[in-house]
């Protein structure tokens, strides 16, 4: 049945090409149709291995199916669908390609059997992504692009040097389980999972990793924010649990980043920045129950991945629209919205609510099935831990963001509700994600593993309830302390910015200096004036003796030639007259001689 | 706008009260409830989720002041 099988990848990369000839509502039906069918595509896909190649020596896997890849598909061409949606408005053509080849890329990461396919669309990921940070046109927005380019190429090179290196010991590139264990690497093979793994969790924004995702993502197009808050992470997050599931150290690295994402959006002043932060938070849970490793755990980070894509593209959206119709995400520059864009609200607080977990709406479902995979092996410290971030979540996704843009100090801004298309996007966001907090079997259905997991017991939704409401309850007693400053916090961006900041002091300053004063007349005196003196000499050589030589020879060759002409009259006569003359002359030399 | 009507009735004072008054529920009820997923003690202990949820602020709050630095938007 391999007729069955068509690489959904297909219509986002091939089919996206024809995006820039259409035109209007032909345009915006024909982008439709490709990711409908793409979704299609894969819904009719049968499980097994196709689009196998040879490549000079290598065997590139493109079809690689099974419940882990498909699931992960599905939401990948579900949120291409709803991504398509929020942007039919968008008019540059280069906008809508750069999605569509960010989106292939992901999905053909999803099903590559070998890791060079998967390094080839993991680049596709970032070299496409990255046009949908430049796309903003603005001065930040440019910086952030190429620091974000940076930071995956670091990662990318990273991830490569891990596969040559694996390829170099084990003479196969498939694509297989290959955890890590340990903290350091003891040996080569040691070396090479440690360096695939250090790949993956650059994309995966890991701390110290990261800095790029909060960085890139708030300076990004209204709508290429909602993209990338989808693919980028989870697309790691699956590679993550294709090939390193089961590596101790993703648990700690989790955890923190857990607790990181959480912290750093405390202050946060710009919504999108803040969300960006969320992302890390969330993913954190995710990272940390790959490193777990269980069954349970897997199929809680698989359902919060499905999960997180809806709501944080949902919240994305919503904040999105803000930016798109009042020109500023900023919680100082924003307030009172709620009079002018009380819906754009409702479907922002439904992303809020599902992303702290709320019962009956998405988070509760998969995040608690994440969680408690911890409390069931015991590991005590983790499991508060990761309780303690989901309290911050609610705090600041579910309570700030919508308080300081609908409520707080009204700035009397005028503003509507965004465009139709943007908000039938986020209506169907919002309908999937309390959809799937309650509706949540059908999703359990398509996890890797058998799930024996009640979301819904009456003590763990009254342990929710307690955490939320009373993390609401500090919110509204602490408000004076939360509200925010114009400004942005740094994390590991720190070293980058401050670094570029000394480097060109060091450049500036000493270098220059240096350059100038010592490097300058040293190189004047020991280079530049030998130099000269030797070129005059050779110049001189040229002039007299070369010249010189060539000039006589001209000379020479001129006179030699008037001579010759006086000989050459043209008259017959006088020529047999030289001939004969030459000819005696010649007889009277022999005669003489003998 | 009946949209914006019904967010303006949900911000009177009245919804404070009832909000406080859910919040005690939440507390008296947590005596009684069954708890057959105990993870660790606090899981044994009434009201222990509540102060754990009132206090994750702080310490988010507390963290933050510790690690920030700040740095000016590009543009």
């Amino acid at each position: 049945m391999i007729n069955d099988f068509i690489h959904p990848a297909v219509f986002y990369l091939l089919g996206g090409l024809l995006i820039p000839l259409l035109r209007g509502k032909v345009k915006q039906g024909y982008m439709l149709l490709l990711v409908v069918a793409a979704f299609l595509a894969v819904v009719i896909m049968p499980q097994g291995t196709y689009g196998v190649y040879e490549f000079l020596n290598w065997k590139l896997t493109f079809g690689n199916v099974d419940k882990l890849s498909k699931v992960f598909a599905y939401i990948f061409t579900i949120m291409g669908v709803i991504g398509v949606i929020y942007s039919l408005h968008v008019q540059n053509d280069g906008e809508h390609l750069a999605a569509f080849y960010y989106v292939g890329g992901s999905l053909g990461v999803t099903f590559a059997g070998d890791f060079l396919t998967l390094f080839l669309f993991w680049e596709i990921m970032a070299f496409s992504s990255v046009f949908l940070v430049w796309y903003r046109k603005i001065p930040a927005s440019v910086a952030s692009g190429f620091r974000y380019l940076l930071w995956h190429v670091a990662g990318g090179l990273i991830l490569l040097a891990g596969i040559i290196l694996y390829y170099s010991i084990s003479g196969d590139l498939t694509i297989r389980h290959l955890p890590f264990h340990g903290w350091w690497p003891g040996d080569i093979e040691g070396m090479a999972l440690f360096l695939i793994l250090l790949g993956f969790i650059f994309n995966a924004a890991v701390p110290p990793f990261g800095a790029w995702l909060p960085d890139a993502y708030p300076a990004a197009t209204v709508t290429g924010a909602v993209f990338m808050s989808a693919y980028t992470t989870k697309t790691a997050v699956y590679a993550l649990i294709r090939v390193c599931a089961g590596s101790e150290i993703l648990i700690i690295l989790g955890v923190v980043m857990a607790i990181y994402g959480v912290v750093y959006a405390v202050l946060e002043n710009d919504a999108r920045r803040l969300l960006a932060y969320h992302i890390i938070s969330q993913v954190g849970y995710m990272v940390a129950g790959v490193g777990l490793g269980t069954q349970m755990a897997i199929n809680g980070v698989t359902a919060h991945a499905f999960c997180h894509i809806l709501y944080k593209s949902l919240l994305f959206m919503g904040i999105s629209s803000v930016l798109y119709v009042t020109g500023t995400a900023k919680l100082t520059e924003l307030g009172g919205l709620y009079k002018t864009m009380p819906r754009t609200m409702i479907y922002t607080i439904i992303g809020g609510l599902s992303i702290s977990a709320f019962p009956l709406f998405s988070g509760f479902v998969s995040k608690s099935m994440t969680v408690t995979a911890f409390g069931e092996e015991h590991l005590m410290w983790a499991f508060i831990a990761l309780m303690l971030a989901s309290a911050g979540t609610f705090l600041h996704t579910g309570l700030k963001v919508p308080y300081f843009i609908w409520f707080g100090k009204d700035r009397g801004i005028k503003a509507q509700e965004p465009p139709r298309n943007m908000e039938i996007a986020m209506i169907i966001g919002s309908i999937f994600c309390i959809g799937l907090g309650i509706f949540y079997q059908p999703l359990y259905a398509l996890l890797p593993y058998p799930v024996h997991f009640a979301p819904y017991t009456a003590y763990h939704t009254w342990e929710t309830l307690q955490i939320l409401l009373f993390t609401q309850l500090g919110f509204f007693l602490l408000l004076k302390k939360l509200w925010c400053e114009n400004t942005i916090s740094l994390d590991t961006d720190w070293f980058p910015r401050k670094g570029a900041k000394g480097l060109m002091w060091f450049s500036n300053k000493p270098l220059a200096n240096t350059e100038t004063n010592f490097i300058g007349e040293v190189y004047e005196f020991i280079i530049q004036k030998p130099i000269m003196k030797v070129a005059q000499l050779m110049q001189t050589i040229d002039t007299v003796i070369v010249d010189g030589t060539v000039h006589n020879l001209g000379r020479f060759t001129i006179a030699w030639s008037r001579m010759i002409l006086l000989f050459q009259s043209g008259q017959i006569h006088h020529y047999a007259m030289f001939m004969t003359a030459g000819v005696v002359a010649l007889i009277v030399m022999i005669v003489r001689l003998f | 706008m009946k949209l914006v009507n019904m967010i303006e009735t949900l911000r009177t004072k009245t919804v404070k009260k009832i909000a406080y008054g859910i919040l005690v529920l939440l507390v008296m009820v947590d005596f009684i409830i069954p708890r057959h997923e105990v993870h660790f003690f606090g899981d044994k202990i009434p009201g222990f989720w509540s102060l754990f949820g009132f206090s994750a602020l702080c310490s988010d709050y507390n963290c933050i002041q510790m690690v920030r630095q700040e740095w000016p938007y590009e543009g």
